[in-house]
């Protein structure tokens, strides 16, 4: 009898700088020492059954990455992923689960468009909102805005502009309150070609706008007019509403 | 542009010397400055950056003002290298369990991030909480090879340290190096404080000791240092003086304080029982070059091979009971979750009850997916049977084995005592039970080498190879081949070095023999590499100042393909007038001083030089556990022998009495092990409580 389960999760803190590829011998570990019945897979060297849909770029932080484990045998669920969370390095949280009935689709399928948020140093910020919240509305005007992504094997010309479904900008104050900075919220489609944070940083910035302190992937779920409704819960996370208190 | 930070150096983490001491100060001192803020801007930039992040599991944080002495420990190469190490682990467990001690760990940044460190003045950082080095009381670096030196004088310098020790006063911390290298730290000498020979579980608590005394007495930095010095198994090198005759060559090694002594001995830990560490270990949140629950079987080995160093100057054998080895590796597997379980030591099927401990843990685990290993040495058929028992699972993959010379003459030179009978044979049982790859360790530019020794290799390993493919087409044979390197405290100290152009002409001889067996893999080390390793582990004071030449023309991980060092070598030695040739290719006379004769292996010199006369004759000497002593100079003075199961029936340790007139270690009347654990149980060290 075996169970599979989703998970949303995070990775925050020092654990944004792990790899997409160590990350799957971090929660393997982690699951055997909550000694929780995970399954595993057949073969030479068998891996726990623990999926991720997809790869975060290393030094992203996020409260929108998801999991998929299927277990050998049935679990409590809500004492056993708690366990396992606790047991998870910190910065890495499970947030919320669902058991995932037979027949049900893909969690890839679920997770149609992503939430980001980038949070500048506390510099600027009035100037750089303004300068930022001009270039989205003439981003959102526009019917296609081509970039060019640089990578080691060869550039690539892409067009932001299909994957952009909302952007919002505003000022809000630093976690200490001892400041201003300027945070943007972009929901983008996550259909391929995925257009990445640093390519709308690329179309937004124009040279001219400095790197943002933090990148953070907030959601991920179903685009909706003004947000995304979170994949496992359905519950609406704004791209603009709460830009002003994020810092909590 | 808007939204940049300005481009300020963090001068706040490289404060000057008088704002340090606060932070230094005992109980209640304030936190120094974390990096971590300035840190994380530059990770998304640089390779494998969860190296530098910490925030594994098992990583003690304590509280800064809640510790009166503050330990960084160090690994000098690279996080992925020196993660595993089991000497830090053991050691950060042992004093992070004392109440008012702290200890935190530090690597070697790559060079991507150790530029950008050096153009923002990011100092050397530990993990735990990012914290700077100068901070510290203690940097204790372990030097497991001579590979690490031009770091450590990196990590110094980078840590806003003063890289030599003359230069450094009470606002620094004081540099300790510890490990195998350290055996021979003379290159090192005018850079570190001190240097400790040995196990280092007992001593780095009374080091700790002493800087809790020194700080709340307030004494200063020489008083320190000879302080330091009177702790047994700690060498004060600014305490003893070079003395040299008209040729050049040394004339011995003297103190030059009053009350000092003329040898420093190592620290031998006698009951391993007492210390079972390190077993909280450290699960890495990246790649590092060994991912497994580790447990240390025994310590020592009396094979004797000639060559080896780590065989000579860790002796005697102390073996850790079977049941411990047990509960050590279930509780450990269980805390962290690691798939792999190695067994650790210089050879373990020497272990006498490894049999016992790979069935009952063949047993344990049989069914999941934890995966046992023995990394092993031995080149014997109960060898493979012991894999076997280790594999139940059905992972059959690789056999490694380590015959170390190719002719039987040249084994008998460095005692390796495998016959070529018994290799083949090993080979027919592995590969008939299923194994599919056997991997054959070489070493060439031995002492009295011919070509014929060289091409023997080649034959061997075209032997083993014919039996491989009787067994299955797709089965393999690899050949590792490395340059031989003379280390010291061995009966090869007095032998010359092949320069790295012969040892590249031996091996072109190997290919060429097995060119037409295409199923042989062959792998060397760059020889150039021996040529570092060799000056460093023989050389003697004279040759830190290429030490330091080298680093300052930017010399470091010279153990790193990637970061070629040697022509910077080759610079320095040129301007700090270090022949090579004088260091590493002279053969020594018997009457020789060596830059390491003050430091105390136990190893009595006289025997080093006779076993170095039978070597040169081909005279073989048997293991002692179970042949006569042959009176090499370490067990008289500690109250054990070999702490083996080697007697009849016997599985457990067998302890010699404590020695009023301990010639030599043969044919005491010893008390049992079931005797010697009653009395010992109620001493159980501070930190296992």
């Amino acid at each position: 009898m075996s169970a599979r389960y989703r998970v949303r999760w995070t990775k925050e803190g020092r654990t944004r700088f792990v790899s997409a590829r160590d990350q799957s011998s971090i929660w393997e570990r982690a699951i055997r020492r909550s000694d929780l019945p995970i399954a595993y897979s057949e073969g030479f060297t068998p891996h726990a059954r623990v999926s991720f849909p997809d790869a975060l770029p290393v030094g992203v932080a996020s409260t929108g990455e998801y999991a998929e484990l299927t277990f050998a045998a049935p679990i409590r669920a809500d004492d056993a992923l708690a366990r396992l969370s606790a047991t998870l390095p910190e910065g890495m949280d499970i947030l919320t689960y669902t058991e995932v009935p037979a027949g049900a689709p893909k969690l890839a399928s679920l997770l149609r468009a992503t939430l980001w948020e980038l949070v500048w140093p506390p510099v600027d910020a009035t100037a750089l909102t303004t300068l930022l919240e001009q270039r989205c509305d003439t981003l959102l005007a526009a019917t296609m805005h081509e970039v060019v992504r640089h990578r080691h094997d060869g550039d690539r010309t892409l067009d932001v502009r299909p994957a952009v479904v909302s952007l919002a900008v505003a000022t809000g104050p630093t976690p200490d309150g001892s400041g201003a900075r300027t945070t943007l919220r972009a929901v983008l489609h996550n259909d391929a070609p995925t257009i990445r944070p640093a390519d709308l940083l690329v179309a937004l910035g124009d040279g001219d706008v400095a790197p943002p302190a933090l990148v953070r992937r907030v959601a991920q779920g179903v685009p909706t007019d003004g947000g995304v409704a979170e994949a496992l819960t359905g519950v609406v996370e704004s791209v603009r509403d709460d830009i002003v208190v994020e810092a909590a | 542009m808007l939204g940049a930070l300005s481009a300020v150096r963090a001068d706040a983490l490289l404060p000057g010397r008088e704002a340090r001491a606060a932070h230094r100060s005992g109980l209640g001192a304030p936190t120094p400055p974390s990096v971590l803020e300035h840190l994380e801007p530059l990770l998304p930039e640089v390779r494998k950056p969860a190296q530098y992040v910490g925030g594994e599991h098992n990583m003690v944080t304590r509280d800064w003002a809640g510790a009166d002495v503050r330990w960084l420990l160090c690994y000098p190469d690279t996080y992925e290298v020196g993660q595993p190490n089991q000497g830090i682990q053991i050691l950060y467990e042992i004093l992070n369990g004392r109440p008012t001690t702290l200890a935190e760990r530090a690597y070697a940044p790559w060079l991507d991030l150790e530029e950008r460190m050096r153009e923002r003045g990011i100092p050397t950082f530990s993990l735990e909480h990012h914290l700077p080095l100068w901070a510290f009381d203690v940097f204790a670096v372990t030097l497991p090879h001579e590979l690490g030196h031009t770091n450590l004088l990196n990590l110094l310098d980078l840590g806003g340290v003063p890289h030599r020790s003359a230069d450094r006063d009470l606002a620094d911390p004081v540099v300790l190096v510890g490990g195998h290298a350290a055996f021979n730290p003379e290159p090192l000498a005018p850079f570190i404080d001190a240097a400790v020979m040995g196990d280092g579980e007992e001593v780095v608590l009374q080091i700790d000791d002493v800087m809790r005394t020194a700080k709340h007495d307030g004494i200063d930095r020489a008083a320190l240092l000879r302080a330091l010095a009177d702790v047994e198994g700690v060498y004060v090198p600014s305490l003893y003086e070079p003395r040299y005759i008209e040729d050049g060559r040394l004339s011995r090694t003297v103190p030059v304080a009053a009350g000092i002594s003329t040898l420093v001995p190592k620290r031998t830990v006698q009951d391993l029982e007492q210390w079972p560490y390190p077993q909280r270990q450290i699960v890495p949140m990246t790649e590092t070059v060994h991912e497994r629950f580790s447990v240390e079987i025994f310590r020592g080995c009396t094979r004797g091979c000639r060559f080896c160093q780590a065989g000579m100057i860790t002796r005697p054998v102390r073996e850790r009971r079977p049941e411990t080895v047990q509960r050590l590796v279930e509780e450990g597997v269980k805390d962290t979750g690691f798939e792999e379980v190695g067994l650790l030591s210089l050879s373990s099927a020497d272990h006498s009850a490894i049999a016992p401990i790979a069935r009952s843990l063949g047993d344990t685990y049989e069914g999941t997916v934890t995966s046992l290993s023995l990394p092993s040495t031995r080149v014997d058929a109960f060898n493979v049977t012991l894999s076997n028992e280790l594999t139940r699972n059905g992972r059959r993959s690789g056999l490694t084995f380590a015959p170390e010379a190719g002719s039987e003459r040249m084994r008998a030179v460095i005692n390796k005592m495998v016959s070529e009978e018994d290799l083949l044979r090993t080979a027919e049982v592995a590969f008939s039970q299923g194994w599919r790859h056997i991997k054959l360790y070489f070493m060439v530019g031995l002492p009295t080498e011919t070509d014929d020794d060289v091409l023997a290799i080649a034959d061997l390993g075209i032997a083993v190879y014919r039996i491989a493919r009787a067994h299955g087409k797709a089965n393999k044979v690899t050949l590792s081949v490395g340059g031989f390197v003379p280390k010291p405290h061995t009966p090869f100290q007095w032998a010359a070095q092949d320069t790295p152009e012969e040892i590249n002409r031996k091996l072109g001889l190997i290919r060429q023999r097995i060119r037409t067996h295409d199923g042989i893999r062959v792998r060397t080390n760059d020889p150039e590499e021996g040529v570092i390793e060799g000056l460093l582990a023989r050389g003697d004071r004279r040759v830190a100042d290429a030490v330091e030449r080298a680093w300052r023309l930017g010399a470091r991980f010279d153990g790193w393909h990637e970061v070629p060092t040697l022509h910077l070598w080759r610079q320095a030695m040129a301007e700090t007038g270090v022949s090579l040739d004088w260091y590493s290719q002279r053969e020594r006379d018997e009457d020789e001083a060596l830059p390491w004769d003050h430091l105390d292996s136990g190893l009595e010199k006289g025997w080093l030089w006779e076993d170095w006369q039978d070597a040169r004759t081909a005279v073989q000497l048997d293991d002692c556990r179970w042949s006569p002593c042959y009176d090499c100079g370490v067990c008289p003075g500690l109250d054990l022998v070999h702490d083996t199961g080697y007697q009849p029936g016997a599985l457990l340790p067998v302890v010699a009495t404590p020695p009023a007139d301990l010639g030599g270690a043969s044919g005491a009347d010893l008390p049992t092990s079931a005797e010697r654990y009653a009395a010992t149980t109620t001493s159980v060290p501070e930190v296992a409580r």
